[in-house]
Order: C-alpha cells, then sequence, then structure tokens
C-alpha cells in the first residue's frame, strides 16, 4: 500500500487541431500524499485544468484529446480500468470544486434537489428524506445558517459565496479522498473568498482530504497548501514544500510569477515578460518514476 | 404562488383586449370586402324587396358603429348570430364543426411534443452522429413545404400507394356514434366502444401528422440547438465531474434549462396549427372548421365569418395562456421572483 493518493506519472496531452497535434501537457509529473493540500499555479493557458480533467476523466471522452502517461489513484492504474470503473470514482472518492459556483449550480433545480443527486452518487438508495437531513448537516458544518431554507432554494436566490459553500459541501459530502479545486472562487468577493478557504481548509484537515488546489494566487498557496507545484506552458518548472517555494523561488518563471503578485488577495497574475527560453528551461529532472521516488 | 396568479391574470386580461381588437378587425374587415350579404344570401332570383327586408333584419342599413354595438350586446348574451348560409345559430354551427378541428390540433401538437422534444434531446446527446443528422433532415423535411403539401404526399403514400391508414374522414362509416361532445375521443369511450376509439386514432394519425410537420422539425431543432449551448455551461461539467449517469444529465440538467425556449416555440406553432388546419382537413376531407370557414366567406355569411375568426382567435389565446403558465411553472426564475422585501 502506498500513502499517495494521486500520482500522476509523465502525462502528456495534445489535441488535434486542423489536423495537426497541438501539445498541451508535457511530461507532467504530480503526486499527493493523503490528506495533504498541493497547490498547482501557473498563467492562464498553462495547462492547469486540463490536467485536472483528466484526473477525474472528463477529459478522455474528447475525440480530439490524445492523453499518455500514467495516473494512479490511491496506487491503482486508472489507465487499467475500465470507463465504467473511472465513472464509478467520480463523486465519491474523488470530487471536484468550479471557479464560479453560482453558475456550476444548476438553475432548473433546487440546491436540496442537486445535493440529493450527489449524495445518490455516495449511496443509490438513499430517501429523500436522509438525503435532506444528510445535506442539512453537511450546510451546518460549513457554517451556513438555516440550512433547510437554503436546501429550498434556487441557486440565483443565493449568493455567490452561499453557492460556493454549497460547493464545498456537496464536494465533501461523500467523503472523497481526493478534491480537486480548479480557482475555486475566483468570481468572488475577496474576503468572501478567504472565509470560505479557511472553512474548507478546516473540513478537508478533518476529513483527512487530500487536496490538489489549481489557482494562480499566490496568496492563496501561502495560507493552504503544504506544497507547491508550478506550471509553465505545460511543463512543471518548479517544486516543493510551500515555504521553500515562495522564499527561495529556483525557477525565473517562479520568481516573476512571485514578483508579479505581491497582494495576498490578488485576483491573478499580471503580465509576465515573454522570457519563454529560460523560462522553459527544465530545472529538475523529471524522467519516468521520479515522482515516485519519496 | 402568487406570481403564478399573476402571470395568469396579467395574461387573461391582455387576451381579453387583444379578442376586442381582434372582434373589431374582423367585424369591419367583413363588412368592408364588395358584395351584398343579403342579396348573395338570396340569390339572384330574390326580389328587392325581399332583400330589403332581410337587410333590415340584419341592420345592414345602420351605421357600422352601431352594428358593432349591436354585436357586441349580443355577444354578450353568447349569441353569434345567424348563419346566413347554414340558417341556423353561428354558435351552434361551431359547436358541431370546432370539436373535429380542435382534436386534428390537439392530438398534432401532442405528436410535436412528444416526438419533437425527445428527438431533439437525443439529437444533442449524440450531435454529429447519425442520429442527429436524421433530426436535421426532418426539421429540413418539415420547413421545406406547407403542411397541407406533406398531408397530399402522406396520403398518397401512406393511404394509396401503401394502404396502411385510411384515406380520408374521421372515422370509419360502420360506426355510429352518439354525440355527445361532439368530440369522437370523448364520444367513443362514453359509448364504451373501445374498437371505435381505435379507429378515430387511426383515421386522425396521417392528418395530424402531416400538421404538426413542421413544428415537430422545429421543436427538435430548437431543443437541439438550446442543449447543445446548455452543454457548454459549468453546471453541465459539474455534473459530469459527479458522475452523473449521462443520460440523466441530457434528460434533467441539460433538457429543463432548454425546455422554456423550445415551450414558446410550440406554443407559437401549436396556435399557427389553428390555421394551417384549414388546408389539412381539406386535403383529408376532414368535417371540421374548415369547409364550413371556407363555405361562409365565400358567401359573405357575415355573423359566421365573425364568429369562426372570432373562436379561432381565442383557442390562439387559450393556447399562449396555457403556454406562459407552463413556461411559469418550469422556470422558478418566474415563480419564485423575488419581490422588494
Ligand atoms: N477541449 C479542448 N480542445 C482544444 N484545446 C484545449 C481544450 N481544452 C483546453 N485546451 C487548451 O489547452 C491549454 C490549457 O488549457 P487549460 O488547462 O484550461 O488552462 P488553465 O491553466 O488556464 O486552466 C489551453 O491552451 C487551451 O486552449
Ligand atoms: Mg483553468
Amino acid at each position: 500500500m502506498t500513502a499517495l493518493v494521486l500520482e500522476i506519472i509523465n502525462l502528456n496531452l495534445s489535441f488535434a487541431r486542423h489536423g495537426e497535434q497541438t501539445a498541451v501537457l508535457h511530461d507532467v509529473c504530480l503526486s499527493i500524499a493523503r490528506g495533504e493540500r498541493v497547490a498547482l499555479v501557473g498563467e492562464s493557458g498553462s495547462g492547469k485544468s486540463v490536467t485536472a480533467r483528466i484526473v477525474l476523466g472528463l477529459l478522455g471522452e474528447l475525440a480530439s484529446a490524445r492523453i499518455t502517461g500514467e495516473i494512479r489513484f490511491e496506487g491503482q492504474d486508472l489507465g487499467a480500468l475500465s470507463p465504467a470503473g473511472r465513472h464509478a470514482l467520480r463523486g465519491t472518492k474523488m470530487s471536484m470544486i468550479f471557479q464560479d459556483p453560482t453558475s456550476s449550480l444548476n438553475p432548473a433545480y433546487t440546491i436540496g434537489a442537486q445535493f440529493h443527486e450527489v449524495l445518490r452518487r455516495g449511496a443509490p438508495k438513499i430517501s429523500a428524506k436522509a438525503a435532506k437531513e444528510r445535506a442539512g448537516a453537511m450546510l451546518a458544518g460549513i457554517s451556513m445558517d438555516q440550512p433547510d431554507r437554503v436546501l429550498g432554494s434556487y441557486p440565483f436566490q443565493l449568493s455567490g459565496g452561499m453557492n460556493q459553500r454549497v460547493m464545498i459541501a456537496m464536494a465533501l459530502a461523500n467523503t472523497p479522498s481526493l478534491l480537486i479545486a480548479d480557482e475555486p472562487g475566483t468570481a468572488l468577493d475577496v474576503t468572501v473568498q478567504a472565509q470560505t478557504l479557511k472553512l474548507m481548509r478546516e473540513l478537508v484537515e478533518d476529513n483527512g482530504t487530500a487536496v490538489l488546489f489549481i489557482t494562480h494566487n499566490i496568496g492563496v498557496v501561502r495560507e493552504f497548501a503544504d506544497r507547491v507545484y508550478v506550471l509553465y506552458r505545460g511543463r512543471i518548472v518548479e517544486k516543493g514544500a510551500t515555504h521553500a517555494v515562495l522564499t527561495d523561488a529556483r525557477h525565473p518563471y517562479t520568481r516573476a510569477l512571485l514578483a508579479a503578485v505581491p497582494r495576498l488577495t490578488g485576483g491573478g497574475i499580471a503580465d509576465i515578460g515573454e522570457e519563454t527560453d529560460v523560462f522553459a528551461a527544465p530545472m529538475f529532472d523529471h524522467g519516468p518514476g521520479a515522482e515516485a521516488r519519496p | 404562488m402568487t406570481s403564478l396568479v399573476r402571470v395568469l391574470l396579467s395574461r387573461l386580461l391582455t387576451s381579453f383586449i387583444v379578442l376586442i381588437g381582434v372582434s373589431m378587425l374582423i367585424f369591419f374587415i367583413a363588412r368592408v370586402i364588395p358584395g351584398d350579404p343579403a342579396r348573395i344570401a338570396l340569390g339572384p332570383n330574390a326580389s328587392p324587396e325581399q332583400v330589403l327586408v332581410l337587410r333590415e333584419a340584419l341592420r345592414l342599413d345602420e351605421s357600422i358603429i352601431v352594428q358593432y354595438g349591436y354585436f357586441i350586446a349580443d355577444l354578450a348574451r353568447g349569441d353569434l348570430g345567424i348563419s346566413l348560409y347554414t340558417n341556423r345559430p353561428v354558435t351552434t354551427d361551431i359547436a358541431q364543426f370546432l370539436p373535429a378541428t380542435l382534436e386534428l390540433v390537439f392530438v398534432a401538437g401532442l405528436m410535436m411534443i412528444f416526438i419533437g422534444l425527445p428527438l431533439g434531446i437525443l439529437a444533442a446527446r449524440y450531435r454529429g452522429r447519425w442520429i442527429d443528422h436524421t433530426v436535421r433532415l426532418i426539421s429540413l423535411l418539415g420547413v421545406s413545404a406547407p403542411s397541407f403539401v406533406w398531408a397530399v404526399i402522406l396520403m398518397m403514400t401512406f393511404a394509396f400507394i401503401l394502404p396502411v391508414f385510411p384515406i380520408a374522414g374521421r372515422i370509419s362509416d360502420s360506426y355510429t356514434i352518439p354525440v355527445a361532445s361532439g368530440f369522437l375521443f370523448i364520444d367513443t369511450l362514453l359509448a364504451g366502444n373501445l374498437r371505435a376509439f381505435a379507429n378515430a386514432g387511426w383515421h386522425i394519425i396521417l392528418p395530424a401528422f402531416a400538421l404538426a410537420l413542421s413544428g415537430i422539425g422545429q421543436a427538435a431543432r430548437l431543443t437541439r440547438a438550446n442543449m447543445v449551448e446548455t452543454y457548454d455551461k459549468p453546471y453541465i461539467e459539474m455534473a459530469r465531474s459527479y458522475g452523473f449517469p449521462e443520460k440523466r444529465i441530457a434528460n434533467r440538467y441539460a433538457f429543463r434549462p432548454s425546455l422554456i425556449p423550445s415551450l414558446t416555440i410550440i406554443g407559437l406553432d401549436f396556435a399557427a396549427m389553428l390555421g394551417n388546419a384549414f388546408l389539412v382537413e381539406a386535403v383529408f376531407a376532414w368535417p371540421g372548421l374548415s369547409r364550413y370557414g371556407v363555405a361562409v366567406i365565400l358567401r359573405k355569411d357575415l355573423n359566421a365569418i365573425v364568429g369562426t375568426v372570432l373562436i379561432i382567435s381565442a383557442a390562439f389565446l387559450i393556447v399562449n395562456i396555457i403556454v406562459d403558465v407552463l413556461i411559469a411553472i418550469i422556470n422558478p426564475r418566474i415563480r419564485h421572483s423575488q419581490r422588494p422585501k
């Protein structure tokens, strides 16, 4: 048994576009231990979201996507699983939180109905009543007042911050071992974002859930992550303990990143010069199995 | 629920105003068309005195405003006057001919909903695959020719060359069904005659399908377009990330938000079918309002023309009200429209 929840080994991704292959990810290696919080940072378009979607198995269904490499989840090679087997992991063992909470919830159904659907992934036969109780408890656990009223509401009747908490509660409802958060709450007010992140941190700590936290906000990384990976143009250019990377960045791109975002709560990364050659130069060897070694 | 009542009340009010407007318009238009209704009704051999008597009885020599006043007063008592063509109250005529038309349009509407929407869902779910192309072909066919052309083509193909369906009429002559409501589907059931019910169903398929075809295509195309757009929404990706079954995502998560525009179009098409039904009825010798309508227009039968148009407009408005209420029920934003607290 390995203590790693997620292990990505030499992940490559390219998209077929107009008969040509456009490479998006280059030999990405990344690992997350049980209960560990890992941040994946990088500018927009660097390949963060596609990495998350590949882990969840959402990109494999795309005809234009060519994926190679190995992904091990709780020691199991996901490539060896059938589509149904991968499908079974989604929403149960791994779940995801999206950027804009309000548009990620379905406008045509109440929170309660959507929560029921989520809980059904973990317990297919769960009754509406039991689902309501469990959902209410989850919402109360994330400091939401009047959970019953929230469950009876539609997403557009709640604030962005409330929807964000609903999403976090849903994502953790089936006690997954891996939570992927793709730039959560970027669309939210900064103070609201900070509050919900704090709550989320408490919850994942209590549950021992491992988190892959995708962001381009260095301030959030500092607050939240144990370790950091820096992605630049589809390559991991730097990795290490958060403190080490933030105080002693080795790679030019990371330094540029840090210099560009001195604010704790900055919304995004300011312009970074196009010093591609230096940035793209690998800083460490990520050959096969390099990540697997402790 | 109060907002639902509000929707209903406001639609009823506007519909009422529209009906008044329609009644004025058709009332005046029918009267400015050249030709003397009394002369046409009595025939060329009637004496000028007879014509004068009838003109008097019809109040044709009063000013048009006064005539309209009389008309409204009668209408308030549920009296649409006497048809010069049938010599019976117009309300009696309409009660006799309307059910056949409503039955036809209703079945065509059901076809639009229960064939058009599922086709749209399938086309969106399997876009780019053969079912998607088939649906595109169907909607192209549907809009490429008016429904009476399809009525002729369908009749030739499936009633004449391949005699699968009856060629004309509402029901085979061998059945005698006592008239209770005028709606065959109700009357056959009231008579406890299931075979007659099935026979009536068999007769309605071709004309209803001819009438529904363009609506089916439109509903399918619109549903597909909206669903494809909905499929790109973050909440669909979220549903996928939770591993909800793909079928459930299609039928619930993507379909429900797409239903509102589709329903609007279906409502409009449904109402338009009331007009198209005239020609389809002619092709299939369907004893509906069409034959009556054409006959009374040719004879300048004023009361009957106004009555027929009013009834069809009312049906049109009722369908629109039903659609609006359905949309309000489906769309939680309307149902729970927030008011300032
Ligand atoms: N479905 C797709 N088809 C083609 N290219 C894609 C697709 N999804 C993402 N890409 C490309 O992959 C790159 C990485 O995208 P993404 O992972 O979304 O970046 P980010 O780091 O901002 O999350 C981008 O250049 C994007 O254009
Ligand atoms: Mg992204």
